[in-house]
Parts: C-alpha cells; sequence; structure tokens
C-alpha cells in the first residue's frame, strides 16, 4: 500500500496544483552549433551594474579610461625617451 | 499503468531496432521530463538541453536499460537527474570563477508579496526539491524515487517530510491554517 504524505493536505496540494509548466516544442536533438548561439545569446548579468547605481561609481567610469590612458602614456614614456 | 507498459514495449521495440519506437518515447515522455527539470531548475534552455541530452544518452547506451530491473520512466529521469546535477555544478563552479556570466532570473522573488508555489518550492533544499516534485508531479513511489535519486527509501521519507513541513511553513502559517479548515 502506498503511503501518501500528501493526504489530508489539501491545501497544500491546491497550491502545489497551481503550478502548470508550459512545454516548449524542440526537437530531440539539437546541433552544437544551435547551442553555442543559444549560450552567447542567453542574458547575462551586467558586471558594470554595480557602478551604474551610484553617482560616483558613474563618475569612476568616466574617469577610469582617462586615468588609465595617461597611465599607459606615462609607461612608454619612460621605456621608449 | 498502461502508459508505463506502452513506454516499456515501445523501448523494447526501439532496442530490437524499431527507430520509429524512439519518437514514440520522446512523445510520451518528453514533456514529464521537462516539466520536472523545469521545475527544479526554472530555466527553459538548461531544461530543454537536459531533456535532449537525456535522449541522446538514451540512444548510446539503448542496450543497458532492462525492463526487469524498473520501468523506462525512472530509468530516463535516472539519467536526466545525474545529468542535471552534473550541469547545475558545472554551472556553480563558472559562477565563482566568472560571476558576471551567471544569468538574469527571469522571475525574481518580491519578498513583499505573498510567497506562490513556484517560490516555495524554488526555495527548498535541492534534496528535497527533487524528491517532492517526482512524488506529487511525477506520481513515482518512494521506491523508485530513491532508485532515480540513488538514496535509500527511508532518506526519501524523511525528505518528503521535511519538504512538506517547509512548503506549509513558506506558504504562510495563516493562510495555510485558513486553507485547510
Amino acid at each position: 500500500m502506498r503511503q501518501d504524505p500528501f493526504n489530508k493536505d489539501h491545501h497544500l496540494c491546491t497550491k502545489l496544483d497551481e503550478y502548470h509548466v508550459d512545454i516548449p516544442d524542440f526537437p530531440m536533438k539539437a546541433s552544437r552549433w544551435e547551442r553555442f548561439v543559444n549560450f552567447l545569446t542567453s542574458p547575462a548579468k551586467d558586471p558594470l551594474e554595480s557602478l551604474i547605481s551610484t553617482a560616483d561609481g558613474v563618475m569612476l567610469l568616466k574617469v577610469a579610461p582617462i586615468i588609465g590612458t595617461v597611465a599607459w602614456a606615462f609607461i612608454q614614456a619612460f621605456l621608449f625617451l | 499503468m498502461i502508459l508505463n507498459e506502452c513506454e516499456d514495449q515501445l523501448m523494447i521495440a526501439y532496442q530490437n531496432g524499431d527507430e520509429e519506437a524512439l519518437k514514440g518515447i520522446y512523445i510520451l515522455l518528453k514533456p514529464s521530463l521537462y516539466s520536472f527539470i523545469f521545475r527544479y531548475t526554472r530555466d527553459e534552455q538548461l531544461s530543454i538541453d537536459i531533456v535532449q541530452d537525456t535522449f541522446v544518452k538514451l540512444q548510446r547506451y539503448k542496450h543497458k536499460y532492462n525492463p526487469r530491473n524498473g520501468k523506462l520512466k525512472s530509468y530516463l529521469f535516472q539519467i536526466a537527474y545525474r545529468l542535471m546535477i552534473t550541469k547545475l555544478n558545472r554551472r556553480k563552479k563558472w559562477r565563482s570563477l566568472l560571476p558576471f556570466l551567471s544569468p538574469i532570473q527571469s522571475e525574481e522573488l518580491h519578498h513583499s508579496d505573498r510567497i506562490t508555489i513556484r517560490e516555495a518550492i524554488a526555495k527548498l533544499p535541492e534534496i528535497q526539491r527533487a524528491a517532492v516534485l517526482l512524488f506529487y508531479y511525477h506520481d513515482m513511489p518512494q521506491e523508485e524515487i530513491a532508485k532515480v535519486l540513488e538514496i535509500p527509501k527511508g532518506t526519501v521519507k524523511s525528505r518528503l517530510h521535511i519538504a512538506i513541513k517547509r512548503l506549509k511553513e513558506e506558504l504562510g502559517g495563516d493562510e495555510y491554517e485558513a486553507g485547510s479548515l
């Protein structure tokens, strides 16, 4: 005889029954290329999101390339001059 | 029960060289496999990939299936569960190395709103989630769940018990008591 731990829990069963899943149409086999394209096109988190959300972060993003360029110019100057 | 016998017969036909039988198995079992993985991971693309990989494995090792050892459904769920755990573990490793690669969750949890059953299931620890999904949505007896998850039957029982308790807590004590009266 099967013991059902959900027995008598009508409310929980009703809630669980609310969880429907729509099954998409897809073939039995997918090519490696399709998978690679899906991987590339899947949305990902913005790595700069934490910086964009604050005024200081935005300023840092603006200033960082200038500082980087100046630093790189100095390095080149020391190396080649 | 009739459906299970049908699946097993189709598998035997496929083992004997009937390629059309594989299509029949796919049509019969794709929805339940997909819904199990989707409810577990809540990731559509990953669920599709795992269902496809499961059928690739079934084709590759078709002669390893023996109807005496269990139903085809349990056999496929076992393959899918193993693949899913491997992929999720691999994904966790990559995310720890490259955190910006993590995909955006389409449905964020809103703590201010009343928790839905989707969120309650997603909040369950992984080891309990699989047991509840297989038992409730896929009508699997505890013996079969034990086979799929490769754990003793007693562990399945305790995981189910704890998971149900947690689900009740997550769905809100007041509302739950009112609903069950």
